[in-house]
Order: C-alpha cells, then sequence, then structure tokens
C-alpha cells in the first residue's frame, strides 16, 4: 500500500495543501506549467526533501520519522531520473549505471566495483533496453544530453526500484526516442509492479501513456483523474500562463484536437 | 546475452603492476620499514623527548632569546625579498621577449640579444634549480656562520624565482603596448612602465608578496646549517633533546607561518580590492603608505641584522670569493664517487616519490573531515592539525623522525609526507568543497552510503585536480628531499654535507651538478605527466 498526502511551504512557498494518494503500482504523471512544483514535489516523494508541514507515507512509512540506516535503507527502494541526469563527466557509463545499486551493496563490492566493473551483464543489459549498449565503457563526458537522459533511465531500471520517479526523464530526447523511452519505464514498472510517477513536459506523452493524470499550477493540485477524463478545456486552463499553447512532444505547435486523437489511440500506442 | 569484458582492465592491472615494479625498488632504496617507528627503542627516544615537551618552555631569557631569533627570521626573510626583488627586476628585464629592442625588424645585435637571453636564462635555472639551503650551506663557508649567509642565499634562489616568473607574467599579457612604445623609440624600461605594468603591476606585487611568506617559512630553516634565525635555536635544542624549549619553537613556528600566511593573504586581497575599485586617485595615497612601510621594514632588516655587506665588496674578500669558487672545479667524475652520488640521487628521489605518494593519501583523509563532512567542529580540528603540520618546515620534521624512526632515508621519508600532507590537505580540502554536489547527493538520495556517494559521485570529478597538486608538490619535494639528508634523513643532502665538511670540495660540486640535474629532470617529467592527465 502506497499512501502519501502532505502539506509544503517554504518562504517562498513552492506547493501547498497537496493532498495525493496512489496505490503499489500505479502509474501516473503529473503535469503543469514550468514552475508549477512538479519538481519539489518528485523531490518530497524521493525523501530529498523535508515538507516543512503535512505528513509524507512513503512505502508505507513516514520517511522522517526513521533512523538515518532506515532512512537510507527506504532511499534504495526508490529511484529517481532526474532530467539533467547528475553524473560525473569523467565516470564511465557502466560504473554511472551501477552506482544504482550503491544502496544495497555492502561497501567492500562498492570499492571493487571501482577497480573493475562487477556486473557488468546487469549494466549492459539494462543499457541495452535504451539502445545504449555499444557506449557501456565510455565516458559519461563523451554522450550527448540525450544520450546522458537515457543512461540516467538506466540507472533507474538497474535500481530495480519499489518506487520509479522520473523528472522529465525524456525532455532531451526527440519524439520518438521519448515514447520509446517512456514505454520503457512503464512496461518495466508494470512487469515488476513498482509504482511509477512521472513529471512530464509533453501532454500527450502523459495522456497516451499513463492512466492517471494530476494537473500542477502554481503549487497545488489542479486536478487529478483518469486520462481519459482531461479534456480540452481542462488543459487549457492548466497551461493558461504560457499563453493556451500546450506543449506536445512533437516539435511544431499541435491542436489539442489532434491531443485527443492521441488519447483515442492510447491503448494502441503504449498500453498494450 | 554475453556480456563485453572491460576494455580498460587490461590497462589498469599493467598500471598497477607497473607502480608496484616502480615503487618497490623505491621502497628498498628508501628503507621504507613503518615497523622500525615500533622500535622499543625508537619508542623509548622518542616518548622520552614527547613527553618533555609539556610544559613548554617559559623561562625569561628563552623567551628574550627565542624573540631575538623570531625577529631575525623575520629580518632575514625581509632583507633576503629585498635582494631577490633588486636581482630579479634587470634579469626579468633582460629576458622577457617581449622588451627585446633588437628583435625588432629584426634589428642589429639580434643574434647577441639571443645569445644572451639564453645564457641568462640558464643563469636563473641554475639559480633556482639549487634549494636556498644549499646556497646558504656554501656561503656559510664563505661569510661564516651568522644571518649574511642566509640573507644572500635567499636573495639567490629568490631572485632567480621571482625573475623567471616575473618574466613569465609579463609575457603572458598583451605585448602590442609595450612593442608600440619599443617601435616608437621607446627605451626597455620606458616600455616596461609604460607598456606592461599598468596591466602586470597587480599580479607582479600579488606574487612578490607571496614569495615573501614562502621566504619566512624557508629563513625559519636557515639555522639548521648555521645561517641565523630561529633554526639555529630548534637545532640546539633537538640536539640536546631538549623537549620543553622544542615545543616552545614549534608553537613560534606555527604562529610565525600562519601569521605571515594572514599577512599576505590579506595583502594581495587587497590588492585586489584596489585594482576593481578603479579610482586610481583613492588607491595612491594607500600604495604610498604601504610603500614607505614596506621600505622601512627593509632598512629595519638590514639594520638589525647588520650584514656588513660591504665588507664583501674589497679585494681580499673578492680574491678568497675567486678561491673558494675555483676550489669547486673540476668535478670529481671518478666512476666510484659518480656510483655513490647516482645511489644518492636514487635515494633522494625514493624519498621525494614515497614522501609525496604517502602525503597524497594522507592529505586526502585529513581532507576529508577539513571540507565539512562531518561537521564543523571536526573541520575546525582538521583545519587545525593540517595547519600544524605544514607550518612544521620539513627539515625540523626530519630531525624529529630521525629521532623516531633513526638516521636514514625513511625518515626523510616521514618528514615529507608529514608536512606535505598539511599542504595537500589544505588544498584538497578546497577542491573538494568546490566540487558540485549534484552527483553525490542524487547517490545519497538513492540510498548509498555516504562513503561510496563520496566514490561514484565526488572522486571522479576532483581526481585530475589532485593528482595535478601531488605532482606539483613532487617537483618542490625533489628540491626538499635532496637537502633533508643535513638532519641526516638520506639522499644526496647527506653526502653534500659530509663533503662539504670534509673539505672535498670536487667532490661537493658533483653532487650539486647532480641535485641540479635532479631538479631539471623532475621539472621535465612533472610537466610532462601533468599534460597527460
Amino acid at each position: 500500500m502506497h499512501d502519501l498526502g502532505l502539506t509544503h511551504s517554504n518562504g517562498f512557498v513552492a506547493l501547498r495543501d497537496i493532498a495525493l494518494a496512489a496505490r503499489a503500482g500505479e502509474h501516473l504523471a503529473i503535469i503543469g506549467p514550468s514552475g508549477a512544483g512538479k519538481t519539489t514535489l518528485l523531490r518530497l516523494l524521493g525523501a530529498a526533501l523535508r515538507p516543512t508541514t503535512g505528513r509524507l507515507d512513503l512505502l508505507g512509512v513516514d520517511p522522517w520519522q526513521l533512523s538515518a540506516a532506515d532512512l537510507r535503507r527506504l532511499r534504495a527502494r526508490i529511484g529517481v531520473a532526474h532530467q539533467a541526469p547528475p553524473l560525473p563527466p569523467r565516470q564511465r557509463v557502466v560504473t554511472a549505471v551501477l552506482a544504482g545499486r550503491l544502496g544495497r551493496w555492502p561497501w567492500w563490492k562498492a570499492l571493487a566495483s571501482l577497480v573493475y566493473p562487477l556486473d557488468i551483464a546487469g549494466a549492459a543489459s539494462a543499457l541495452a533496453r535504451l539502445d545504449l549498449g555499444e557506449r557501456i565503457f565510455d565516458r559519461c563526458e563523451r554522450l550527448s544530453g540525450g544520450q546522458l537522459q537515457r543512461v540516467g533511465v538506466a540507472r533507474v531500471l538497474y535500481q530495480q526500484a519499489r518506487l520509479m520517479l522520473a523528472d522529465e526523464p525524456v525532455s532531451a530526447l526527440d519524439p520518438t526516442l521519448a515514447l520509446q523511452t517512456v514505454k520503457l519505464l512503464t512496461a518495466d514498472a508494470e512487469a515488476r509492479g513498482a509504482t511509477l510517477v512521472a513529471s512530464l513536459h509533453a501532454v500527450d506523452l502523459a495522456l497516451s501513456c499513463f492512466p492517471r493524470i494530476v494537473g500542477i499550477r502554481e503549487g497545488r493540485v489542479a486536478f487529478d483523474r483518469p486520462a481519459a477524463d482531461v479534456d480540452e478545456a481542462l488543459l487549457r486552463e492548466l497551461y493558461a500562463t504560457e499563453g493556451g499553447e500546450l506543449p506536445l512532444l512533437a516539435s511544431e505547435p499541435r491542436q489539442v484536437r489532434e491531443v485527443a486523437d492521441a488519447e483515442a489511440a492510447r491503448p494502441s500506442a503504449c498500453w498494450r | 546475452m554475453k556480456h563485453p569484458r572491460d576494455p580498460a582492465a587490461r590497462g589498469r592491472a599493467l598500471g598497477v603492476l607497473l607502480a608496484i615494479v616502480i615503487l618497490w625498488p623505491l621502497g628498498v632504496i628508501g628503507e621504507f620499514r613503518p615497523w622500525v617507528l615500533f622500535d622499543a627503542h625508537n619508542l623509548k627516544v622518542m616518548g622520552g623527548f614527547l613527553s618533555a615537551f609539556l610544559p613548554p618552555e617559559t623561562a625569561g631569557d628563552f623567551l628574550a632569546y627565542l624573540g631575538r631569533a623570531t625577529l631575525e627570521t623575520l629580518a632575514i626573510a625581509t632583507a633576503g625579498m629585498a635582494l631577490a626583488f633588486l636581482l630579479a627586476v634587470p634579469l626579468a628585464m633582460a629576458t622577457t621577449r617581449v622588451l627585446s629592442i633588437s628583435s625588432i625588424g629584426p634589428g642589429p645585435g639580434r643574434r647577441r640579444g639571443d645569445w644572451l637571453r639564453a645564457g641568462l636564462r640558464m643563469l636563473l635555472v641554475v639559480l633556482r634549480g639549487l634549494p636556498e639551503l644549499v646556497w646558504a650551506l656554501l656561503f656559510v663557508r664563505v661569510f661564516g656562520l651568522g644571518p649574511a649567509a642566509g640573507v644572500l642565499a635567499l636573495g639567490l634562489t629568490y631572485g632567480g624565482m621571482l625573475a623567471k616568473v616575473y618574466a613569465e607574467i609579463l609575457e603572458s599579457g598583451d605585448s602590442r603596448p609595450a612593442r608600440a612604445l619599443l617601435e616608437a623609440g621607446g627605451s626597455r624600461l620606458q616600455a616596461l612602465c609604460y607598456g606592461l605594468l599598468p596591466s602586470a603591476a597587480q599580479e607582479l606585487t600579488s606574487y612578490t608578496v607571496y614569495r615573501w611568506e614562502c621566504a619566512v617559512r624557508a629563513s625559519v630553516v636557515m639555522g639548521f646549517v648555521g645561517a641565523g634565525g630561529l633554526g639555529q635555536l630548534m637545532d640546539q635544542s633537538m640536539r640536546m633533546l631538549n623537549g620543553g624549549e622544542a615545543a616552545t619553537i614549534l608553537i613560534t613556528f606555527l604562529v610565525l607561518v600562519l601569521a605571515a600566511d594572514a599577512l599576505s593573504g590579506f595583502l594581495r586581497r587587497q590588492l585586489g580590492a584596489g585594482g576593481t575599485r578603479g579610482s586610481a586617485a583613492a588607491f595612491r595615497p594607500l600604495a604610498l603608505g604601504w610603500l614607505i612601510l614596506f621600505g622601512s621594514a627593509v632598512l629595519a632588516s638590514f639594520v638589525w641584522l647588520d650584514l656588513a655587506l660591504a665588507g664583501l665588496l674589497t679585494r681580499e674578500a673578492a680574491a678568497s670569493i675567486a678561491d673558494f669558487i675555483l676550489s669547486f672545479f673540476p668535478l670529481d667524475l671518478s666512476i666510484e664517487w659518480l656510483r655513490s652520488v647516482a645511489i644518492g640521487s636514487l635515494e633522494t628521489v625514493a624519498i621525494s616519490a614515497l614522501g609525496t605518494l604517502l602525503a597524497a593519501f594522507g592529505g586526502l583523509l585529513l581532507a576529508l573531515p577539513a571540507s565539512g563532512r562531518y561537521g564543523s567542529a571536526a573541520e575546525g580540528l582538521m583545519r587545525f592539525v593540517l595547519n600544524a603540520l605544514r607550518s612544521v618546515p620539513e627539515l625540523v620534521w626530519a630531525t624529529l623522525m630521525a629521532l623516531a624512526a633513526g638516521l636514514g632515508p625513511f625518515a626523510g621519508i616521514l618528514a615529507l609526507a608529514l608536512h606535505t600532507s598539511g599542504v595537500l590537505g589544505r588544498l584538497f580540502a578546497e577542491a573538494l568543497q568546490n566540487a558540485a554536489p549534484t552527483a553525490r547527493n542524487a547517490l545519497l538520495e538513492a540510498g548509498a552510503p555516504p562513503g561510496a556517494a563520496f566514490l561514484y559521485g565526488t572522486l571522479p570529478e576532483v581526481t585530475p585536480q589532485l593528482v595535478a597538486y601531488s605532482l606539483y608538490r613532487w617537483e618542490i619535494n625533489i628540491r626538499m628531499a635532496a637537502i633533508l639528508g643535513f638532519v641526516g634523513a638520506g639522499g644526496l643532502g647527506q653526502l653534500l654535507y659530509v663533503e662539504l665538511s670534509l673539505f672535498h670540495y670536487a667532490q661537493a660540486s658533483t653532487v650539486i651538478a647532480a641535485m641540479l640535474m635532479l631538479s631539471i629532470v623532475v621539472d621535465f617529467s612533472s610537466a610532462a605527466l601533468r599534460r597527460a592527465i
């Protein structure tokens, strides 16, 4: 059971009176204009940021009531794919991916793996799923922004977290790859019964791949409903501050009608 | 799926093998035997000496003596710097390519100018290639015991160093204004003052102040070869195993080095602020004030030291100096002497390499708490430890370690390791603090233990910087390793010290030549290594 409800404010009020609950194994997408608080919300969910008010319940426990060791164990079960993956440029891709399991490895294994990567097979299979198999022994600095983002996703896949958080994980990818990568995330979560919470910039991607959509605006939940019930008016209102244009996956701005079409095509596009 | 093998593994294995192949013999040559530290006899000597540290000596006449020695140390540093400055300015002007008149055109006398410049550059290499303590040791033979030898030694070595760096600074800036002045018929001095100084003055001054700070640290140990100052006092106290006096002197070192540090940092920050303020008029009176202050400090230093340098200018003095110099030639190049010099050189290399390597690991261990990772209490404590480690000069550490581990190169290794740990620890801590925390934080947020997060998140980024610092320090340490033998810690210094006390000047000059070659070779290889990473 995976339940959470929290209120949060910090001088500049980033989020206020947020109440959300997700079942274990549920997939939900967070959408909203930039600056709405998507990243902050995900950081709260990742126990990386402590809420100033309210109560948080992650994988059945309140992270901020735990001892340091227990909090570390909890965090090892939460995986985050970052928009700008924080990978040291001089680190090799294989090491960057293996670092996903540092939370579960004993210290001697972490140390030994720096001398010789201990689970090349695991890293290779995670990377192969993202079409990056050949880059496994390259340094991160030799990868493009989009490739780095996929390495970040590969690290989360390798981590095999119970709760997967993705903060605009495909923002640097072209539409085809973006769709493939999000599919990969949802399929992986599905296969392992893990919970997946992703913030997405592209509305059509969110609508086509996630059964449940949470719209966030100015630090509040604007709506929280099944993807099928999200209509054009709702979206326009959500993105009113961005001039009514909806951010979509394809580079040329499309009208919402096409979003609705994409939504109609959802089962074939994403949901098997 | 058959997974690929790590292509880097072979290179890494080779690297480890190579390191063992190189370090093992170095360890044998350097008599690297940590267990002798726990030898019962050594423990007893060291323990007895250390237990005498408390309480530090505070008798009135000793303190008065200490105060005078401290002032003498400061005066040696200041007077030596003044001499170095006088030497460096003309040398820098002559060797700066930008200020060459004959290269315009090229005009008449160009070839002669090139040769002169090359010759002067060689002279600079010799001046700064020999550690100041070697110069001091030589000068003590000519001018007798006392601060005069120390001042002259500092003047020569730092003169060579300042001239080189001045020329580098002048050449790194925009050369067009100076060139235009020269082409308009201006003289070198005019081109320097109107074309180069306006943009380079701040950096030049800043470097000079920094060098003064180094000169204070150098003059602290001048006394070990009889060239005056605190070192003489320290040498006596150590010889008599007077722990209380040694403790008081060590505390004085700490205060002196930290004060010089703080003063130099303050002055350089002032310079930076004055430069950005832009209003030259507001800065002038202040600058004039500083100038008067420095001038009187230099004057007071010379008066206090009572150097009687004028005596050097007499005919007999010049003749005796010439005799002394001539007695060093020809070099002793007999096979058996060359063999012992070669062994001494290897020992010096071993001391410097192992000492620096140990210091790099020690520095990293100390830098972790000093960078504020384990709270501010640990940070403050560790910063104090680092400052204490580096404020005790290598030579003093060597005398202490000779007690703890017996005479020989191992004492030298330990001495270098201790002092350099303090220096590198401080630099490493700064590098760690400046490293971007995102990668490490992300790992911590994924539940990685702090140690693993550091290894996977922070270390990959700072490693090149840490290695560069260590290599740079190795260049300095090879010069230091060459003189640690003065107090019995092995290497070329021991050979030089013995030969000079036996008046075997031909043998001594071979050792000096070896020292020069060693420092030049290390400069080159370290620069090559730094470019490679």
